[in-house]
């Protein structure tokens, strides 16, 4: 860009299993990254402060804000987004299938990040207490379910994964 | 039952479709789902138009400034940046905004920026456009504008009074609009009364329900065909357009709005046709597509906010067998500096006049009032949930002084069972519903004899224990001719939705409404109930998603909004769904060689009740009807479209301006809650231990569906009642613009919530259903009742319906200071 | 949220890392970023070169000696504090603090080193660092320095560290049977504090025990972690009750002017300053052996 004026940096960083090699301005958020970019439009964007958690990504196996990261702190690093999940343009896996089957989502907007925060969850600890699954929802707000929902949906989605 | 002298006529009773009855009371999982879970949702910054420029508004620091000079030429200088657009170009290029209030208020010039003036902090002032986002955001930083500040104004009460100062010269001062409710005869009352209990003040905050995706569009004005397309999240598309197209000399028929998924509404996205408005002088002038994003401090800024309303004076007559025969009050309500879509909400809350109760004597003296605060918008529960918090807290209040147990006193003064259809002291009709019993389960639900022990027990522990009551309703399906006891003049009444139900060329089923949902879910039930009517799975049935004017269908009071789709947008559908069904039936029995009576549809199939194998599947028909068209009969051939399109019209007349009586709205949903909290006595925290819900409204569609606006409009009450509120200084900045110092209630704010429900059908729609989903602010009620409960004796009562811990601590120790505790009882 | 132009640059080692802080005056230390980034969003200061440090190994570690005492790198994460069980027994605040941080997304990148380094009023470790008498190390052209905690926060914003120099690492001297205490309130769960106070208490045996030596450090009051100096004074010596207590932290807001903004007030802060500190003293001398 002509204007950016500040130089650019190498990165090379795997997004859902696919190798990238580009350069980004110093700048860039990791988000802008992720959905202007790679054109990943499933992280979303909520607010201004990093507190919303609607652009949560799984990076090298753990939840972060990729509004709170920048593009260039990502090289060498494996994202995750929302589109990794199911297979195809139309599987759901089955975290997302309890989240159907619940009625874990309504709008939508706060639902990617809220599905990782799950499957990360669900990968340090299988089988959460109520207290364990709002304690990890903390950093992800949802202004549609009070909550109450998405935690059902997490419940079911443990209870699914086996004994 | 209640009826004044005099013919009372309540609606037409409708007689209820006997075809819902498969799928409709099914929780059936959400066709919306699968392309949310999965990420592929279209929002409004996930579009993307070729050429489009980027947007960032540059906005007053100030309150209240005059806006001396803008020069942008330091910004236009940087390359790529496409275009600005200023308040004083503005001023040339639009008609000011159409007013609904009444004049002198009605004289208000209101711009989609600032012109000349700018009345609150965050209020847009110049637009830069750049070929990126970080491009407009940093030429931003170079547009310079020199304001002169001016004195500000920012309480609601205060601002009416001479020597403050005035927002907009043109109405000669800060009140938008006042009138003077007066039902029954409240003076008697208070005369013949055996107590009348004073309250001097209550007040309902300013908060907003910040859906998580902010505002945002993507419009291009097309220099070809003169039409602008708007690619919004706007909720009440056509209410937008009926403002922005007389603003900017465009017809209807050249605006063309579309959104597919938008990330929460709440009301909050009604207002923003002033940007939009914006946006399109923008792109005209740059001859470019304009794409904006609003940022979360902007949004809490610059959207729109929630009514503030103070309540005075309130007196209050008491029998002394508990009986309350009314109330009186001067409400003074905050619109902020611009009335977007105000000031109906200075009627919209006389929908619920009496709340849940019999009360037959009320008197309001409202004046509604403008500071230099951001502007206020339709808020989930708009308007109804001041008005039902104030009448809990009196209820509250009156049974803690006259020392009646605050269930009893409910049961005792709820509209009763048996008084349904019920008329409301000013004309209204309260369909169905069975407010004791909802009581009862929740208090089940709370364990409240548990709790009785619990608080006793914990007497002394240094953590008190309180309970709360909220009863409330939600008002569904107004009657826009409400709008003419504001202003006589305005030209709505009414209300309606539109939908249409076809086959497609091969014999699919699709449907498209006149709403623009948000995450209620809309493409599911309209899916259930056309699969009713048709005979086959909603699987069969494609809802189109999201709003489009251009393909789907709509009438003036288009969106959604207002606790309606079940009684509007459903109402539409299956008038529409009926027809098709009449037609596709036609044309069977034609091809069939049978009665229509003899005909019944089933999986998308037409055939013969006595022979199911002579079957004729929706293809047939529509290609008989479509493609094979010389061979189609011909009495059909004039009555047959299979395009089938129906408004739904509820029964409606328009309400009387001069005595303020009316049928204000069709449906009476309602909630009564509980909650348990433990207040802790060293600090004011409040933790809440149990909270429970049982709603009502009506026939439910998919149960889950409102369980979850349950759920949601429960959350969005917590918070508001504990943890968020704006706050403005006295210079009008406002303290709390970003999501780090507004509290939105997170997982570990908001309860587990545990609901009930009980279902008494509306006699008055076409599925018995009752519009739901804004809830009716029970939560702030119940904490505010739970929390004063917990206090110990003497303490001033509560006053807010907003409790911080630092408020609790000081009504904690409001006791030990004595001093006046906000209310005084005159016995006879 | 877009921030302004910067340059950036991921040095290989920490002698790189001082060397760009020396060479360009605009140069701030980026660590987990979940404070600079929003800085920089809202345009709130002006940083011509970030120095990210997150990966350098030299700044992201924990040693834990046999003797209780430890050592730990300024980039170490909330996360690698809240798992470390070798942490979790010879310096328990330290892993539980990280674990109340704000949300699991922002442990997994903030760090103890950003928090401290930070220095504001509503900072969750430089009270507890105060209290646990910490070392920071601070390195610089000329080496490292060490810096008591109690000189380290200056004021609002400001801390000891100075241009081209970054904190390396904290020092925590063993607890040795001293118990800690440390209470927040807070306007939600796991969210911004309006008062805050840490207490470290070693009791000596005896009925009734006595204090032998405590030290109360106060949160959020002021732009520095203050010291209770007369709640001190009022139980040095005396005994490990709970009368006692109260008493002295009755005195522990005095003379001091908390901020008053949107989330309270200036009088409110103090008095819940007191409670907090008479809380964190109660759990102090019950985790004292």
């Amino acid at each position: 860009m002509a204007t950016e004026g500040a130089t650019v940096h190498a990165i090379d960083l795997t997004v859902n299993g696919v190798a990238h090699s580009t350069t980004v301005p110093a700048r860039r958020l990791l988000v802008h990254f992720i959905r202007e970019t790679l054109g990943l439009r499933g992280t979303h964007i909520g607010c201004d402060t990093g507190n919303c958690g609607a652009c949560s990504v799984i990076c090298d196996g753990q939840l972060i804000k990729s509004c709170m990261m920048l593009a260039v702190q990502a090289d060498g690093c494996e994202i995750e987004t929302i589109e990794s999940l199911g297979e195809g343009p139309d599987g759901l896996d089955p975290i997302q299938e309890a989240f159907k089957e619940h009625h874990g989502l309504q709008c939508g907007y706060c639902t990617p990040g809220i599905v990782l925060n799950a499957k990360t969850l669900l990968a340090e600890n299988p089988h959460p207490s109520e207290a364990e699954i709002r304690r990890a929802l903390k950093g992800n707000i949802c202004r549609c379910t009070g909550y109450v929902n998405i935690i059902r949906s997490i419940e079911a989605a443990a209870g699914a994964q086996g004994a | 039952m209640s009826t004044p002298p005099g013919e009372t006529t309540f609606y037409p009773e409708v007689e209820q479709s006997d075809r819902l009855g498969v799928w409709s009371g099914k929780s059936v999982p959400r066709k919306e789902d699968k392309r949310l879970l999965k990420g592929q949702g279209a929002f409004v910054d996930d579009l993307w138009m070729h050429r489009q420029g980027h947007v960032h508004f540059v906005r007053s620091p100030h309150a209240h400034a005059r806006i001396v000079s803008i020069d942008v030429s330091r910004a236009e200088a940087l390359p790529g940046v496409y275009a600005t657009l200023t308040g004083e170009e503005v001023g040339e290029l639009q008609q000011p905004f159409f007013q609904m209030a009444p004049e002198p208020a009605g004289l208000m010039k209101d711009y989609c920026m600032a012109v000349g003036k700018a009345r609150y902090m965050g209020e847009p002032v110049v637009a830069v456009l750049a070929e990126s986002a970080e491009l407009a955001r940093d030429a931003a930083a170079l547009v310079e504008v020199v304001y002169e500040p001016l004195e500000v104004v920012v309480d609601g009460i205060a601002t009416i009074e001479p020597q403050a100062p005035v927002l907009h010269e043109e109405i000669g001062s800060n009140v938008a609009w006042h009138g003077v409710y007066d039902y029954g005869d409240v003076d008697w009352a208070l005369e013949n009364a055996d107590h009348v209990v004073r309250i001097d003040r209550l007040h309902f905050h300013r908060f907003s329900s910040t859906p998580l995706e902010t505002t945002g569009a993507l419009v291009n004005w097309d220099p070809g065909t003169g039409v602008v397309e708007f690619r919004s999240n706007n909720q009440m598309p056509m209410f937008a357009a009926m403002f922005i197209g007389p603003a900017i000399g465009l017809g209807i028929d050249h605006m063309q709005f579309s959104s597919q998924d938008i990330g929460g509404g709440f009301g909050i996205k009604i207002t923003s046709y002033t940007y939009l408005t914006a946006l399109a002088l923008l792109s005209r002038k740059a001859g470019r597509p304009v794409k904006w994003s609003e940022s979360r401090w902007e949004h809490l800024a610059a959207s729109a906010h929630g009514n503030e309303r103070t309540f005075l004076d309130i007196e209050v007559p008491v029998m002394s067998d508990g009986t309350i025969l009314g109330f009186k009050v001067r409400a003074f309500d905050d619109a902020g500096a611009y009335l977007r879509y105000e000031p109906l909400g200075a009627v919209i809350w006389a929908q619920v006049v009496p709340g849940n109760y019999r009360f037959k004597h009320v008197r309001v003296d409202y004046t509604e009032t403008l500071t230099n605060k951001c502007p206020v918008g339709p808020n989930r529960g708009y308007s109804r949930l001041q008005h039902l918090w104030l009448i809990e807290r009196i209820v509250d209040i009156v049974a803690k002084e006259l020392n009646f147990d605050r269930v009893a006193l409910r049961a005792l003064n709820y509209v009763q069972p048996e008084e349904f259809p019920y008329e409301t002291p000013n004309g209204c009709i309260y369909d169905s519903g069975d407010y004791p019993a909802m009581l009862e389960q929740v208090l089940e639900l709370i364990d409240y004899e548990g709790a009785l022990k619990r608080k006793l027990e914990s007497a002394g522990s240094g953590k008190r224990i309180g309970i709360g009551i909220g009863s409330t309703l939600d008002s569904g399906t107004n009657n826009f001719g409400q709008s003419r006891i504001i202003n006589s003049a305005l030209p709505f009444s009414g209300n309606g939705e539109a939908a249409v139900v076809r086959l497609d060329l091969y014999g699919e089923i699709t449907v498209t409404i006149g709403t623009s949902p948000q995450g209620q879910g809309h493409e599911t039930t309209a899916a259930q109930v056309t699969a009713d009517i048709l005979g086959c799975s909603p699987d069969l049935v494609h809802v189109a998603a999201g709003y489009n004017k251009a393909a789907n269908t709509y009438v003036g009071f288009s969106g959604t909004y207002a606790s309606q789709f079940a009684v509007t947008g459903l109402g539409a559908v299956m008038g529409a769904a009926e027809q098709l069904r009449g037609e596709i039936v036609k044309v069977g029995a034609c091809m069939l060689g049978a009665e229509e009576s003899d005909i019944e549809l089933a999986d998308g199939f037409v055939r013969l009740a006595a022979n199911p194998e002579a079957a004729i599947p929706f293809i047939g028909i529509a290609a008989t009807v479509f493609a094979n068209v010389a061979e189609l009969p011909g009495e059909l051939a004039d009555s047959v479209t299979l395009n089938c399109r129906y408004v739904y019209r509820p029964p409606f007349t328009v309400p009387d301006h001069e005595t303020k009586r009316g049928k204000l709205t069709l449906t009476y949903a309602s909630q009564v809650h509980a909650a348990v909290v433990e207040v802790d006595d060293e600090t004011g925290q409040v933790t809440i231990l149990a909270y429970a819900a049982v709603d009502e409204c009506g026939r439910k569609v998919n149960p889950k569906i409102v369980e979850g606006q349950v759920h949601g409009a429960t959350g969005h009450g917590i918070g508001a009642a504990l943890y968020e509120s704006f706050e403005y200084d006295a210079d009008g900045q406002l303290l709390n613009s970003t999501f780090a110092d507004y509290h939105a209630a997170t997982s570990l704010d908001v309860p587990h919530i545990a609901t009930g429900e009980i279902e008494c059908p509306s006699p008055f729609t076409p599925n018995g259903a009752k519009g739901m989903g804004e809830g009716g602010g029970a939560p702030l009620s119940t904490i505010a009742s739970a929390i004063e409960d917990a206090l110990p004796e003497g303490a001033h009562i509560v006053f807010d319906s907003h409790n911080n811990s630092e408020r609790v601590y000081d009504l904690l120790r409001s006791a030990a200071l004595g001093g006046p505790r906000g209310v005084e009882v005159i016995s006879r | 949220m877009l921030l302004a132009a910067t340059e950036y640059v991921r040095p290989a080692s920490l002698e790189e890392a001082l060397t760009a802080l020396r060479a360009n005056t605009g140069a701030r230390v980026l660590a987990g970023g979940q404070t600079l980034i929003n800085v920089l969003k809202h345009r709130a200061a002006s940083v011509d070169l970030l120095v990210d440090v997150s990966r350098l190994a030299e700044l992201r570690f924990i040693d834990v000696a046999a003797d209780g005492s430890a050592v730990i790198g300024a980039a170490t994460t909330y996360a690698e504090l809240e798992r470390s069980a070798e942490l979790r027994g010879a310096q328990p605040l330290i892993g539980e603090v990280a674990a109340g941080t704000v949300d699991r997304q922002v442990r997994v990148r903030g760090t103890i080193g950003g928090n401290a380094c930070f220095a504001d009023p509503s900072s969750n470790y430089p009270p507890l660092l105060v209290a646990l008498e910490a070392s920071m190390e601070i390195a610089g052209e000329s080496g490292t320095r060490s810096v008591p905690a109690s000189e380290f926060f200056l004021g609002l914003y400001r801390t000891a560290v100075g241009p081209g120099e970054l904190l390396r690492a904290i020092t925590l001297p063993a607890l040795d049977g001293a118990g800690v205490g440390y209470r927040s309130l807070q306007i939600a769960a796991d969210s911004w504090a309006l008062a805050r106070a840490v207490a470290w208490v070693r009791t000596a045996a005896g009925s009734p025990r006595t204090i032998e030596a405590v030290r109360v450090v106060l949160g959020c009051v002021a732009g520095a972690p203050v010291r209770a100096g007369a709640t001190e004074e009022l139980l040095a010596g005396g005994p490990a009750s709970e009368q006692a207590v109260s008493a002295a932290a009755a005195l522990a807001g005095e003379g001091l002017q908390p901020p008053s903004d949107v989330h309270a007030s200036s009088s409110y802060r103090r008095e819940m300053t007191a409670v907090m500190a008479k809380r964190a003293l109660l759990d102090a001398i019950g985790g004292a052996s």
